[in-house]
Formats: structure tokens, C-alpha cells, sequence
């Protein structure tokens, strides 16, 4: 109970510091331009999918019938999870680096509070602000799902959001481990950048490696899984996966608080 | 209370702290005295749990600091040198917030929250955002949510720093009004500090403790600067002689460059003797018949007990500082002064309260 009251202190705490910051509104304002200009532009444009159709009829080129509303969601949803990758480093960087850089983590470190539920207050206070940067999509989603017919199955969609906040929960706890290594979140931000990267790119890394080893490092890739679940597949492989992500970022974090009690000078 | 065994901290190859000995008992406050680079803060941290000993125990009420840290933290409040604070937060907001990481209960949240907003004065910047407070309010942000759980020990890294001198003694009143239900440590290098707040005081140079006494005490100690200064018209080498043989007289010596004839005279004693001041006067006005214009008595204050205990050299002249008061009298004439009149208040206790001078910031 003691344990839940401390993770939900911290995570308030988190939120609130989310909403009270100028930073927080300005990556919300960008990704939601961003965002609608995807859609827009997914929909709409010249390459658009409405275009697409359209083309393809007009030259009787022979397709299977394709479901629209389904082939959407999966290509937005696939530029989302890229465009988050530049937002979170952004949001994870101040995490632990503005508490060592203003000393309130030693007002954290002196309460009956321990390392890995600060760790876990911070990462849901992070996550809940990401989801809340969500919710304007799902109305640009709704606008173009709207008229499906037949309509999506409401599995489809609910798992490849699922899939969406768990890519980022999974960054966004790595991201908190770089945070709390250094007192500047700019460093925190260009290396979870970096990590992002490397992370996005492990698929194509794997392929390039011998097999064993590149068959392991394949299935670590986080892209690929989200991939999965964006298609609406429900894998429990996928899940665990960033489950061990998370789980991973938030044992780090902890360790590396509790050994910079021995390194401070 | 408190308890630490030759605690030391060393970071790489420099020690900041030296097999440092201190207790301290329930209710009790006790000063922790040093210039600044002693290791006032390193002994703060590790007494918080937040810095590890290289070596040595400290235990808070029975639980040791490093092993049992969470029992520990459960009983302290800690102000450390930088206030912790989160600028986008309100007073109020931030209090409670505090109150719930150290495990106040919810009902109790509130009562307590106001408590330590009214004990350090914060009523009218409770709705204000802490970034857009003064230094001297978040000093004092920074002690309400060191008391605002209410624990057994309370332990404050320079309390008092960015204060304005009324802020000060405010913040004395209220640690001196938080003793005997809490026991209090608070590190500070300004002297007065000490003496006016505290039951005890621990003096730490270079990171070793160079003495533990109570304030009293440790001016008590500190013999050597007892002694008279004395103006007198006239011929001060002829009566010079005639002093230093008066029983209880340490060393007379009469300070170079006179004003219009006028001359001082410096005299350290020995004894406690309160007869000595008319002994003195009676020599100066009967014997030579010198015009006796001032007689005060110099004692030893806190200040001169630090830099005794602080600095190496022990040739330090500490009747230099000039910290006495001043239990002055002035004849006007060269006729013999009533003796009584001319006797300094010996009986009056030393005290080192009313010390004018009070280094009260750096």
C-alpha cells in the first residue's frame, strides 16, 4: 500500500511537471501538426492511399480488394511510431537529469522512498504524458475510420495503439536510464537519440550478421514487434518483448541512482 | 540520538572528513562548527543516508545510516546545503508532495502541511510558485519540508544561509522552539549561530573534530584572551613594570603608537580574580597617578575559541580580535576615582549573547 501511495506521489508529481513545462507544450504542438500533416498527407496527397485506389482502378490494374480504413491505420500508425522516436528523447531527457542538476534528488535519496518506485512513478508519469499526446489522433483515426464499411473490428486499432504505447513506454524507460547517468538532459536527449537510432536500425544490423547471432539480435528488434502489433496481431512474444524493455530500463535506472550514492564527490 | 564512530570520507585520494567522533542526545541541538571546506556537508550527507562512509558507523536512533538506511529515513529531516526544491511547483503543492514520499498519512497531510507553512512563516507565498520566490524564502521552503513529517531528528545543512538578519533570527527561534521533541544537528560557520541556538558544539577543521563542548565551556577554556584593556594619559613605561607584577597579571604590555599622549595597555590575566580589576585601576590611578581614561575587560569569545582550535599557527595574537564588551569607564581628571567606580563589573558572568558583532552572512 506504502509502495503504491509512493509510486502514485511520484508519478503526480511527474505529470504535473509535464504540464506546468513550456517544453512539454511545445512537443506537443509540433508532434500534432506533424501528425495531421501525416494524415493529411497519407489520405489525401498525390501518393495518398485514396490516390492509390483510385489510379489502380482507373488502369483496371488487377488487385484483390483492399481494405482502406485497415491499410491506413497501419501506414499512420508506422509514421507515428517513427516521428515518437524523435519526441521521446525529448520528454525522457529531463527525467533524472533535472533532479541531479537542481539537487532534489537528494531530497529523493534521503526518503523512506526507494530507487526503483521513483523509477517507476517517473516512467508512468512519462508514459500517461505521451498517451495524452495521442488522444488527437484518435480523432483524425475516427474521422477516417469512421465510414469503413465493413467497420474495423475495435481489436484492430486497440492493438496497434497498445503496440504504440508500448514502444514507448519501452523507449522512454531506456530513455530514463540515460537520464539519470548524466546532469545535462541535452546529453541525456542526443543519447537516447542515438540509442533510438541504433535500436531502429538492429534489424538491418541482424541481417548483416551471421546467423545465430544476427537471429537473436532480429528478435530484440523493437520496430519489427511494433510492426506486429500495429497489424493488429496480438503476439506474446511482442509483449514480453517490451515488457523486458521496460522492465530493463527501470532496473537500470535504479542501479545507476543507487551507485551514484558512491560516486559522488 | 545520534550517534557516529570515526566516520571517514574519502574522495579518491583526499579525505574530507577524518575519523569524526560525535553524539547527540534526544531533544538535544548541537552545532556543527567549521570554516567552509571543513566537512560540515560530507557529515551532514552521510548522517542522511546520502553519502556512504569510506569508513566508521553513524547510527540514528539506533539504525545504522548506510545499512538501515530506509528505518533511518523514515526519522530524519534533512535541509542539505541546496534547498531541494521544484521551481514549478507551488508552496503548498510541493509540502504536500513531501508529506506523502515520507509517508505521512492523508488525513494527517493537510494539519501538518499548514503546520510547517505557519512555523516558517510561509502563510502569504503558500499559492506561490517556488521559481518565483526570493533566496530567503526557499531557504525557508527547505526547512518546511525538512520538519513538515514531524520527525524525531532533524538535520540542517546551513540553515540559515540567504537570509536577511531578521529572517535569521526567526530561524533561530523556530529550531530552538523545535528542541526537546526533536533532536536537531545543523552545520554552520557563523559563530553566533551557534552560541545563541545550540546546547552543544562540535568544531570540525579539516575534516577532523577539534573539540566537542558547550559553548560556555569552550570559552571557558580559552584563558588566555581574559585580561583588561586599559587608555591611559601619561607615562605608560613607568607603570608598565609595576603591573605585571601584580598577583594574577599574565603579561602587561603597552601597544605601540599613542594618540596625544594617550596610551593603551594590554593585560592578559591569569586567574579569575575579581578583585584584580581594582587592583589594576588602584596601581594605574594611586601608584603613578596616570589618568586612567577607559578600563575595559577583554574576553574570550567563540570567535577567538574557532580560530584558536582552526588555525595552526599558535602564535595567533587572539586579543587582536577585537570582541569584548565594553564595561567602559572613563575618568575625566587625574584625582583618584572612587575605586569602586573604577572596577569593571567583574562578577558579571561571560556570556557570549550579547556579542556585538555578529558576522551574520557571508
Amino acid at each position: 500500500m506504502i509502495v503504491l501511495a509512493n509510486i502514485y506521489a511520484i508519478f503526480r508529481k511527474e505529470l504535473q511537471s509535464y504540464f506546468a513545462s513550456p517544453l512539454a507544450y511545445v512537443v506537443a504542438g509540433v508532434f500534432w501538426l506533424i501528425s495531421g500533416a501525416v494524415f493529411v498527407f497519407l489520405l489525401l496527397s498525390d501518393q495518398g492511399i485514396l490516390q492509390e485506389i483510385a489510379t489502380n482502378e482507373q488502369y483496371g490494374v488487377p488487385m484483390s480488394p483492399i481494405d482502406v480504413p485497415y491499410i491506413f491505420l497501419v501506414r499512420f500508425l508506422s509514421v507515428i511510431g517513427s516521428i515518437t522516436s524523435f519526441i521521446l528523447p525529448l520528454l525522457s531527457m529531463g527525467l533524472y537529469a533535472e533532479e541531479r542538476k537542481s539537487r532534489t534528488l537528494e531530497l529523493l535519496a534521503t526518503s523512506p522512498i526507494t530507487n526503483w518506485v521513483v523509477a517507476l512513478g517517473k516512467l508512468l508519469g512519462v508514459v500517461t504524458f505521451y498517451i495524452t499526446l495521442l488522444v488527437p489522433l484518435l480523432l483524425y483515426e475516427a474521422i477516417a475510420l469512421s465510414r469503413a464499411d465493413p467497420p474495423v473490428p475495435p481489436a484492430v486499432p486497440l492493438t496497434a495503439h497498445l503496440g504504440l504505447i508500448l514502444l514507448a513506454a519501452s523507449l522512454l524507460s531506456l530513455g530514463m536510464f540515460i537520464s539519470s547517468l548524466t546532469n545535462s538532459s541535452l546529453i541525456a536527449a542526443i543519447l537516447t537519440f542515438a540509442l533510438i537510432i541504433f535500436l531502429g536500425i538492429l534489424d538491418i544490423i541482424a541481417n548483416s550478421l551471421p546467423q545465430p547471432l544476427g537471429a537473436i539480435l532480429n528478435h530484440l528488434s523493437l520496430i519489427k514487434h511494433y510492426d506486429t502489433l500495429v497489424q493488429g496481431v496480438l503476439d506474446s512474444s511482442s509483449l514480453v518483448l517490451f515488457a523486458s524493455y521496460i522492465i530493463l530500463g527501470i532496473f537500470l535506472t535504479a542501479q545507476s541512482i543507487e551507485a551514484l550514492r558512491f560516486q559522488r564527490s | 540520538m545520534i550517534e557516529a564512530e570515526h566516520l571517514s570520507k574519502i574522495y579518491g585520494s583526499t579525505p574530507a572528513i577524518q575519523d569524526v567522533d560525535f553524539s547527540v542526545e534526544d531533544g538535544e541541538i548541537v552545532g556543527f562548527l567549521g570554516p567552509n571546506g571543513a566537512g560540515k556537508t560530507t557529515t551532514m550527507r552521510i548522517l542522511s543516508g546520502y553519502l556512504p562512509a569510506t569508513t566508521g558507523t553513524a547510527r540514528i536512533a539506533g539504525y545504522d545510516v548506510h545499512e538501515q538506511s530506509m528505518q533511518v529515513r523514515q526519522r530524519i529531516g534533512y535541509l542539505p546545503e541546496i534547498p531541494p526544491l521544484y521551481d514549478e511547483m507551488t508552496v503548498e503543492g510541493f509540502l504536500f508532495f513531501v508529506a506523502r514520499i515520507k509517508g505521512v498519512s492523508a488525513g494527517d497531510r493537510a494539519p501538518q502541511v499548514q503546520w510547517a507553512i505557519q512555523r516558517c512563516n510561509l502563510q502569504e507565498k503558500q499559492k506561490v510558485l517556488i521559481h518565483k520566490l526570493s533566496k530567503g524564502f526557499r531557504q525557508r521552503v527547505g526547512i518546511a519540508q525538512a520538519i513538515v513529517h514531524n520527525p524525531p531528528v532533524i538535520i540542517l545543512d546551513e540553515p540559515t544561509v540567504g537570509l536577511d538578519p531578521r529572517q535569521i533570527i526567526e530561524v533561530r527561534n523556530l529550531i530552538k522552539s523545535l528542541a526537546g521533541e526533536h533532536t536537531i544537528i545543523l552545520s554552520t560557520h557563523i559563530l553566533p549561530e551557534v552560541s545563541m541556538t545550540c546546547d552543544r558544539v562540535t568544531i570540525i577543521n579539516q575534516g577532523n573534530v577539534v573539540a566537542t563542548n558547550t559553548p560556555d565551556n569552550l570559552m571557558a577554556q580559552l584563558s588566555a584572551s581574559r585580561g583588561y584593556e586599559l587608555e591611559v594619559e601619561g607615562n605608560a613605561e613607568l607603570v608598565q613594570p609595576l603591573l605585571q607584577v601584580i598577583p594574577g597579571v599574565k603579561s602587561a604590555e603597552v601597544l605601540p603608537q599613542p594618540q596625544q599622549n594617550h596610551h593603551l595597555i594590554r593585560i592578559t590575566t591569569e586567574s579569575n580574580n575579581p578583585d584584580l580589576g581594582r587592583d589594576i585601576a588602584s596601581v594605574v590611578v594611586k601608584d603613578t597617578g596616570l589618568g586612567l581614561y577607559e578600563m575595559r575587560r577583554t574576553r574570550p569569545s567563540l570567535e577567538d575559541v574557532f580560530l584558536e582550535l582552526t588555525t595552526e599557527e599558535a602564535t595567533l595574537d587572539l586579543q587582536e580580535t577585537p570582541l569584548s564588551e565594553q564595561v567602559s569607564l572613563t575618568s575625566t581628571s587625574e584625582d583618584d576615582s572612587p575605586e569602586s567606580e573604577a572596577t569593571p563589573s567583574n562578577s558579571q558572568p561571560p556570556s557570549s549573547s550579547d556579542h556585538p558583532t555578529l558576522k551574520n552572512d557571508s
